[in-house]
Parts: structure tokens; C-alpha cells; sequence
């Protein structure tokens, strides 16, 4: 076995290609990974910069900076950048780039693929966004595009055209990545990674993806036949469309706040772990109730439609109210996990203990929302705001930093300040609280959503005022991590391999990762924690009590003595240890780049938009299309020969 | 006669308390542990050790939640039941009309008419401690009706009519009134109505007043 490792060690590097262009063409999952959560934070700014606009509209009545026309734009595009451009690729290019490493594999499964996807997302968000160039302007039917509001004389304008088009392509990005992603994990696991040994942020991405598979279709299909309905109509009629719109969309629109809740659950899950220095408690049972969370949440989509009088309120109550039983095993957990630990304030922890607090206060008005009467009278208030950008912006985001903080060192090799970590930190923290806590008691009020004016009269001017100083708050957060991104990069400190003590194998690599992504043999997995595994082996030898002491007291670890090698995982110290051999999957093939990918996903970028603009722009795509077909055909009979 | 606005905040009343007290025992258990079990010295970076799955305790854990869970539906679904049933024999049926971006109330018995002019919102008008039945359409997008001080919305929808009952105890003019709470596109923020309750004799007055016109 180790003439197998070390013949791998020992195998010629294969020369990277680099540069721009490179970097834009690369098959290496955690160059794709990269480009897709760069593009995805790219949006999360621009979409941010939506949200500062609207807060400075509401500072008092009456239109200051924008009219309602141009903010019933900025809210729909604030709330379709986020999630579809946003949340859930940001989620799934973090899993696109960590997940193949947790699992000890050398590449990910359809790496085409991933490309495709990474550049769907790019296309799909550049022609949502493309509608502020025409004259009327953007999208401005809400992110959800109700019908009939979206049919042709209610939203005329063609900026609604071009972001129906992009959505589908976002939508189309998620699917295909979930594929990659899920493929990735069934085909590639190294020896000894069985499905209950996966670390827990890859357990997430499984069931995250799992979803995307089911719920995202239905994304697409709601956009396609919206489409169609504005230019062919006949689609949907004026009696029972409205009702099958709406639950066709939610049937997307409720699982896709999990896809953008679970990834993030599981980074908050490794970092209490780690900072704790324990093992995270309870693993099977968090499995079981992560996926008790994903079947539920695929059936509580007509909680979004209480109102309608149109859905069972009885059985989506039911279903939304019994989420209550997998959170609380989450909390259970993550505080089962402190407990008795030795817990260490680094920024991921800080924003894990955030993630925690704020989740909770959107996941109990989440309660409070899933009871038909409350819910009468606050959906469609900014009390529903207030609850979900608890859980979204307090949750998910909070924990999306918990994740930067935590891989930054492993992915660039360097070192954020902790410093500026926390005063990042404590921004946000505050600032999500002033920006949304106001939220509740306005919802509470009578203030509806999606209202680019409220009446003087009214009293809301001075909630309103408070919210608005809050966002600002936020804004000014994000300005001190971008800080410390910037002298990061500018003045590196090296981070080493291993800089928290963290437990999966990404840790056990370099910083940053070489492109075969383990460069000498992988430790034994024998837990979803294999680098703790080594240490406890390691401080059980140490203390003298290899020789009798059970280990079972500290886990599944069941190795005896002779095997401890301490944490020792690279390089000829490893050879003694039982490796678990060369990590599965051939190597990068000699051809690292696809550029015939690219090609495609371009010209399938303008056959949809040609469906808008025009048919020469539709041929050019199908042209395009098909030489990248011949191209990608012509490799693979080249390879094959 | 069901009061929506009691029914709400009684059932509120239960919700409320609950969830600020999850709330408080869970920040506070993050707080003690974030401070009983801080790392001190140099053995900060040594794994911690101790238990890593109790299942039993889980399980027992879980059946608590699910019984809070049907404690909560059982109080909820009481309410609904209350909150959503239809009048058989209402005082008054308002027939009200949602369309981009004004707010048409008919008296289909007492022949009345109440509709937006120019940028004057329309005034729902109804007797006090009496039952309202309202049958709710929409002419061309989805619209929503919402008078917050019930604590009652329900969504007009082209093709359907909703059916509801509302009561309103006591007389004068309701501040905030109603509005839509559904984005039905540019005016949506201007798609408001005024409320005014009336006594049993007032009511009467005023429909004799407005049926001659």
C-alpha cells in the first residue's frame, strides 16, 4: 500500500496552466470553485448596493432618491440577485471547491460540467441585470413574478424578458452543479470514507443538493412557461393560473431557502466543532434531522399561500411547525458540542455563535408565521422581512463569513487579521439587529412590502429611520472585511497547512491545495474527524496509555497503538500508518482547460436571450453551440487516441 | 361572533412568551458555555475530549419538540377554525373589489356604491358588533386586502372569490384603515382605503342617506 502512495508521491507534477485566460477555462474544481463564489460575493455587492438604495428611499415619505418605478426594479432585483445569483451558488461553489478535498478525492466528478455551470451563473446574472440598460428599465414583477402580474400588458417592459432568461440560466447552473456535486461525492470518496463518515459540511452539501435536484425544475419550468405565457400566452388562464403559478413556484421558492440555509449550517457546525475542540456531537442523529429538514421543507411551500384560501392551511401547518423537531436537534447539538470544550473567540466561531443567536430569532417568528391566523396578519408585512433576513442575512450570511473565515488560510495560503475579524464581526452582528428588529414591530403596524412610499401619517418614519442607520451599519461591515481581504492578499502571512487544528482532510493538504489535491498519501479515515482521530491517538500515547486505556470514552476511534502515528500525515512519516492509499480518481487529465465548455455555455447564453432579442442572435447561438459540440467531440476523439 | 383581533392576539399571547423563552434559555446557555468553557493556557489547542452522542437523551429530546409541536397546532387550529368560518346570516355583505390600483366597495342590498375618486381613497363603511360578510374579487392582478387593526388579510385573486366574516366592536374611525398588501405593480404603495365604523343607528342613517342618492 505504501509503494502505491509513494509511487503517486513521487510522479511528476503535471504543469499548471496559468493566467487569466487559464483560470477562466480551468477544469480544476477549486479554480471553478473560486470563480463561482467570487462571482457570487460579486453579486451579493451589487445586490447589497439594491438594498442601500431602497433603505434610503424609505428614510422619510415621499420619492427622494428613485420613483416607484425604478424601486419596484431595485426590490426585485435585490431579492432575485440574492437568491439566485447570490446565496445558493455561493453555497454551492464553496461545496464545488471544499467537498472533493473533505472526501479525500483528487478531482471532482464531471468537472465539464462545473465549468458549464460556473459560466451559466455568470451569463444567467449578467442578463438578469441587463434590463437596467433598456429604457423601461429592469424586472419589476417581484423575485417570485406572480402571475398575472408578469403577463404582457401588467409588465410590458423587456427587462422582465431578459431576467426570466437569466433566471433560467441560474436555475440551470444550480441543477447542473448539484449533479457534479453529488456525483462527486457517490463515485469519488477515498477508502474508507463511507457516506456516515462524511465531514459535516459535506453531509450538507449532499442534502443541498439533493434538493436542488428536486426543487430547482420547477424553477425553471415556472420561468419557461412565464416566458411563454407573455409571447405565445395560452399558458396559463385568468381562472385557475394564478393559483397553479403559485404553487408551482413555491414548490422552488420554499426548499431553496434550506439550499441556502444548509451549507452554511454545516460550516457553523465545523467551526463550533473545531473552536470547541471536540468532536461535533451527535453526528448521526444531525444527519437523520438534516434530513428530516430537507423532506419537510420540500413540503411546506403552501405556507407562502395561508391567504389564498387556495391550499390545505391544515396540512402545511402541520409541516411547517414540525421543522421545530429537527432545529431543536440542531441546537441540541451545536450546544452539546461546547459544552465542556475548549472554546477559542477566533472570527469563525464569532460568526458561528452569531449564526446561532440570529437563527434563532428568525427561526421562531418562522413558527410564529407558520400558524394560519398569525400569519394572516403579518405575511406580506415587513414582519415576514424582518423573519427571513433573520434567517437569511443573520443566518446564512452570518454563517457564509463563518466559512470565509474558516477556509480562507486553506484556499489562499495566507492569513485574515482576527483583529478585524471581530470589529467585522461586531458590525454585523449589530447591524443586522438595528436593520431588522425595527422590521417586526412596522409588519406588526400595517406596513406592507414592496411599497416604494408610506404616508406621513402613518408614524413609521422614525422605525424606518432606525432600520435604514442599520443597513448603513452593515455596509460599513462589509467595507472592514473587504479591508482585510485586501491586506491579506497585499501582505501575506504564510497560514500553513493546518492553522486551526481542524479535523477533515482538506487539512491535511497544503495551502493552497496543489492541483492534484493531495500531494502524498491521505490519513486513515476512520470518522468523519480524521485529523482528531491522529491527535487523540497522538495524546493517548503521549499520557502512557496507549497500552490499555479504551479509547471508545473519545469516539469511534479504534485503532490500537502500533497505528498511532500522531498527526503526521504527509510525507514518509505517514508510511507507517495504515493510509488509506493514493485518493481516488485519476489525476487531472492532460488537457486541464475546456474552453469548448465555455464556448457552449456562451452560445447557449445567446439561443435564450435570441428568444427575446431577436432570431439572428438565436442562430449565431445554435452556430456557436455547435461548434463547440464538434470542438468537445474532436478532444475526446483525440484523447481516446 | 369571532373577533379576529382578539382571537389573533389571544393566540399571540401564547406564542409570544414561548418563543422569548427558548430564546432566553438557549443565548443563555451560549453565554455560560462561551464563558465556563473558554480556552485558558497552553493546553488551549488540545482536542477537548468528552461524550460525542447521547442518542437516548436526543430521542427523548425529540419527543418533547413534537409534543410542543402538537400543542401548538392543537391552539392554532382552534383559532383558525373560529377565525375563518363564514356568517350564515351576516348583518351586511360588502362586495369588494380590488383593481390596479383603487379599492371599489358595493352594498348589493342597500344599492350602494363606494369607489376612489380622483386621489380621494374610498371609504368602507360598517356597522359596529354586527357581523360583516365580505366577498372579495380581483379584476386584473393579484391584490390582497388587509385592514391591519383586525389583524385579518386575504388574498383577491382573478378568478376566485374569497368569502369572509369580520366583525368591528366598536364604533369611530379606524386610523391606517385597510390597503393592499399584495405588489400588484406601480401604485401598489397607493392602493389604500379608509375605514369608518358606525354605530347600529349611525349605520342606518347612513345607508338611508346614501341608498337616495
Amino acid at each position: 500500500m505504501s509503494s502505491l502512495a509513494t509511487g503517486h508521491a513521487l510522479a511528476p507534477q503535471q504543469p499548471q496552466p496559468r493566467g487569466l485566460l487559464a483560470a477562466l477555462g480551468s477544469t480544476d474544481h477549486k479554480r471553478i470553485g473560486t470563480g463561482m463564489f467570487t462571482t457570487a460575493f460579486g453579486f451579493f455587492i451589487a445586490a447589497g448596493l439594491l438594498a442601500l438604495a431602497i433603505r434610503s428611499e424609505l428614510l422619510q415619505p415621499g420619492s427622494q432618491i428613485v420613483g416607484a418605478e425604478r424601486y419596484d426594479q431595485l426590490f426585485t432585483l435585490h431579492g432575485s440577485t440574492m437568491f439566485y445569483l447570490f446565496a445558493s451558488p455561493i453555497a454551492l461553489g464553496a461545496g464545488l471547491y471544499l467537498v472533493p478535498l473533505q472526501i479525500g478525492a483528487r478531482r471532482v466528478a464531471l468537472p465539464r460540467v462545473a465549468l458549464g455551470s460556473w459560466w451559466l451563473l455568470l451569463f444567467g446574472g449578467l442578463t438578469m441585470w441587463m434590463g437596467f440598460l433598456t429604457t423601461a428599465g429592469a424586472a419589476d414583477v417581484g423575485w417570485y413574478a406572480y402571475f398575472p402580474l408578469t403577463n404582457m400588458p401588467n409588465s410590458p417592459g423587456v427587462g422582465t424578458d431578459y431576467w426570466i432568461v437569466g433566471v433560467i440560466m441560474a436555475g440551470l447552473s444550480g441543477v447542473t452543479l448539484a449533479i457534479c456535486l453529488l456525483t462527486t461525492v457517490v463515485k469519488l470518496r477515498a477508502p474508507g470514507m463511507t457516506m456516515l463518515r462524511l465531514p459535516v459540511f459535506t453531509w450538507a452539501i449532499v442534502i443541498t443538493s439533493l434538493m436542488v435536484i428536486t426543487a430547482y425544475p420547477a424553477l425553471v419550468a415556472a420561468m419557461a412557461l412565464t416566458l411563454a405565457q407573455r409571447h405565445l400566452g395560452g399558458v396559463f388562464n385568468l381562472s385557475e393560473g394564478p393559483i397553479a403559478y403559485q404553487n408551482l413556484f413555491w414548490f422552488f421558492g420554499h426548499p431553496v431557502v434550506y439550499v441556502v440555509f444548509f451549507p452554511f449550517l454545516g460550516a457553523v457546525a465545523e467551526s463550533v466543532a473545531v473552536f470547541s475542540g471536540r468532536r461535533w456531537f451527535g453526528y448521526r442523529p444531525f444527519v437523520v434531522a438534516l434530513l428530516g429538514f430537507a423532506a419537510l421543507s420540500m413540503s411546506v411551500w403552501g405556507h407562502h399561500m395561508f391567504t389564498t384560501g387556495a391550499v390545505d392551511n391544515h396540512w402545511f401547518a402541520v409541516a411547517s411547525t414540525a421543522l421545530i423537531v429537527p432545529a431543536g436537534i440542531e441546537y441540541f447539538d451545536s450546544l452539546a458540542t461546547m459544552w465542556r470544550g475548549r472554546i477559542r473567540f477566533t472570527p469563525p466561531m464569532l460568526f458561528a455563535l452569531g449564526f446561532l443567536v440570529l437563527f434563532l430569532a428568525g427561526g421562531l417568528t418562522g413558527v410564529w408565521v407558520g400558524s394560519p391566523p398569525l400569519n394572516y396578519q403579518v405575511t406580506d408585512s415587513y414582519f415576514i422581512v424582518a423573519h427571513f433576513h433573520y434567517t437569511l442575512f443573520g443566518g446564512s450570511v452570518m454563517g457564509l463569513f463563518a466559512a470565509i473565515y474558516l477556509w480562507w488560510p486553506k484556499v489562499t495560503g495566507t492569513l485574515l487579521s482576527d483583529r478585524l475579524g471581530r470589529w467585522h464581526f461586531y458590525l454585523t452582528f449589530v447591524g443586522t439587529n438595528v436593520t431588522f428588529l425595527p422590521m417586526f414591530f412596522l409588519g406588526l403596524d400595517g406596513m406592507p412590502r414592496r411599497i416604494a412610499d408610506y404616508p406621513a401619517g402613518t408614524g413609521w418614519q422614525t422605525l424606518n429611520d432606525v432600520a435604514s442607520a442599520g443597513s448603513y451599519l452593515i455596509g460599513l461591515s462589509i467595507l472592514v472585511f473587504l479591508l482585510n481581504v485586501g491586506i491579506s492578499l497585499l501582505r501575506a502571512r504564510p497560514a500553513g497547512d493546518n492553522p486551526w487544528n481542524a479535523y477533515s482532510l482538506e487539512w491535511a493538504t497544503s495551502s493552497p491545495p496543489p492541483p492534484e489535491n493531495f500531494s502524498g498519501p491521505l490519513p486513515p479515515v476512520r470518522s468523519f474527524a480524521p485529523l482528531l482521530d491522529l491527535r487523540e491517538q497522538q495524546v493517548a500515547w503521549e499520557a502512557g496509555a496507549a497500552g490499555a486505556v479504551a479509547l471508545g470514552a473519545v469516539g469511534p476511534v479504534a485503532g490500537g497503538p502500533g497505528a498511532a502515528v500522531g498527526p503526521v500525515v504527509r510525507g514518509p512519516g505517514a508510511a507507517g500508518s495504515p493510509v488509506a492509499g493514493p485518493p481516488p480518481g485519476a489525476a487531472l487529465p492532460a488537457r486541464a482547460l475546456s474552453y469548448a465548455t465555455v464556448l457552449g455555455v456562451l452560445g447557449f447564453a445567446f439561443v435564450l436571450v435570441g428568444l427575446v432579442v431577436g432570431q439572428w442572435l438565436w442562430m449565431i447561438g445554435c452556430g456557436v453551440v455547435a461548434l463547440a459540440l464538434v470542438s468537445l467531440l474532436l478532444q475526446q476523439r483525440a484523447g481516446e487516441g | 361572533m369571532v373577533d379576529t383581533r382578539s382571537e389573533h392576539d389571544d393566540l399571540a399571547r401564547l406564542y409570544l412568551p414561548i418563543a422569548l423563552a427558548v430564546m432566553v434559555v438557549v443565548v443563555g446557555l451560549l453565554v455560560m458555555f462561551a464563558i465556563r468553557y473558554r480556552a485558558r493556557g497552553a493546553a488551549s489547542e488540545e482536542p477537548a475530549g468528552g461524550p460525542t452522542h447521547a442518542p437516548r437523551v436526543e430521542l427523548v429530546y425529540a419527543v418533547f419538540l413534537a409534543a410542543v409541536v402538537v400543542f401548538l397546532l392543537w391552539r392554532t387550529f382552534r383559532v383558525e377554525a373560529r377565525v375563518d368560518r363564514v356568517a350564515a346570516h351576516p348583518a351586511v355583505t360588502v362586495d369588494v373589489t380590488a383593481a390596479k390600483w383603487e379599492w371599489r366597495f358595493d352594498y348589493p342590498r342597500l344599492g350602494i356604491v363606494e369607489r376612489q375618486v380622483g386621489k380621494r381613497y374610498p371609504t368602507l363603511v360598517v356597522p359596529a358588533g354586527r357581523e360583516v360578510r365580505f366577498r372579495l374579487r380581483a379584476k386584473d392582478v393579484i391584490h390582497a386586502f388587509w385592514i391591519p387593526s383586525r389583524r385579518f388579510k386575504r388574498d383577491a385573486i382573478p378568478g376566485r372569490t374569497a368569502v369572509f366574516t369580520l366583525l368591528f366592536p366598536h364604533p369611530g374611525a379606524v386610523p391606517g384603515g385597510g390597503l393592499c398588501s399584495e405588489f400588484c405593480g406601480l401604485g401598489h404603495d397607493q392602493m389604500r382605503f379608509n375605514l369608518r365604523v358606525l354605530s347600529g343607528a349611525g349605520f342606518a342613517r347612513w345607508t338611508s342617506a346614501r341608498s337616495l342618492r
